[in-house]
């Protein structure tokens, strides 16, 4: 095979041109709505991002830290399934930010562990 | 503005193949080029979770001089210029090019208004004595850890602007068609996730 026709991600023709997202309309939860996936995703993320804002008011500490933050990583990952096409394309791309966030993530926690010195 | 026409000669069956191979590639390119920046966003982000767990008074003062409604306008208008640039993406992948470069210049749009949103955010923390220096600002230290991630966030949106200005261009030119969409998935990755990385700053620094 020549080198300009490899590819070290495969992925189907059909998935990858994200055909299911084309259409005008969207089926969540048996219900279908007059508008294309991405617009009700916009939708979800503007109520989420409200919802956040009034939590966040209305919480108290520390019930607030983990369910805000569980919203935040419910958004990101609307973005991610969705915008950034995660759905469809390659898992290969899902673990190439996975395993950095993750190695990133555990650092965080290692440094959260450590006694405050004064920084 | 006149129809835009393809300037791209019609792609035969093996010519399709081979612009998803190229895709595929320049996309999984990108996804390295993504991880990378998660690194840098999570230190700056380790580095301000530290100094809340450590100053939570500190915190709590600085919080009374952020404006909360000013800055979820300002979430809205970047998650929309996701939304915009996601239905550009779409409109070109439907051959409707002149959708796709309006959908594309309102991004670059809402990009602009969200720097804007920032800036006078950074102009009210100004007038509050909010600095980068330890010594000298007001919150002793506070302003270091919200000025670096925030403006390296506004540095990433500045530059998902012009990129955006060049997708459109392209665009309006007739560059890409159904098949060909490399260059602006490229574009849609990075622009998504400066949204994600948003997304995260927004609860971590303004909520939380």
């Amino acid at each position: 095979m020549a080198a300009e026709e490899t590819s070290i991600v495969q992925t189907d023709h059909a998935a990858s041109d994200h055909a299911d997202d084309h259409h005008d309309k969207t089926v969540i939860f048996g219900r279908t709505i007059n508008m294309p996936v991405y617009t009700v995703v916009f939708g979800a993320l503007g109520v989420l991002t409200i919802l956040e804002v009034l939590l966040a008011e209305l919480l108290g500490a520390p019930l607030h830290v983990p369910v805000l933050v569980g919203i935040a990583i419910v958004k990101a990952g609307l973005v991610m399934w969705f915008y950034m096409h995660l759905k469809d394309d390659s898992r290969l791309f899902a673990w190439a930010i996975l395993v950095p966030a993750g190695i990133a993530m555990l650092s965080l926690f290692f440094l959260m562990s450590v006694p405050h010195t004064g920084y | 503005m006149s129809d835009i026409t393809l300037r791209t000669e019609p792609m035969t069956a093996e010519a399709i193949r081979k612009e998803e191979y190229r895709a595929n590639n320049l996309k999984f390119a990108t996804w390295l080029f993504l991880a990378s920046e998660v690194v840098l966003f999570t230190m700056m982000i380790a580095g301000y979770i530290l100094f809340r767990i450590n100053e939570p008074e500190i915190v709590s003062r600085a919080h009374e001089g952020l404006s909360i409604i000013l800055i979820s306008a300002n979430t809205i208008v970047l998650l929309a210029s996701s939304w915009a640039m996601v239905m550009g993406l779409r409109d070109v992948k439907m051959d409707n090019l002149k959708g796709g470069f309006r959908w594309f210049m309102l991004t670059a749009g809402l990009g602009v208004l969200f720097l804007f949103g920032q800036y006078y955010e950074y102009m009210e923390l100004a007038h509050l004595s909010v600095t980068l220096g330890v010594d000298t600002d007001a919150l002793a230290g506070w302003g270091m850890r919200f000025y670096a991630p925030t403006f390296f966030h506004g540095a990433h949106v500045f530059v998902g602007v012009i990129w955006a200005l060049l997708v459109a261009r392209r665009t309006r030119r007739g560059d890409y068609n159904r098949y060909r969409t490399a260059g602006i998935e490229m574009f849609g990755l990075y622009w998504h996730f400066v949204d994600v990385a948003w997304i995260f700053l927004f609860t971590l620094i303004y909520l939380v």
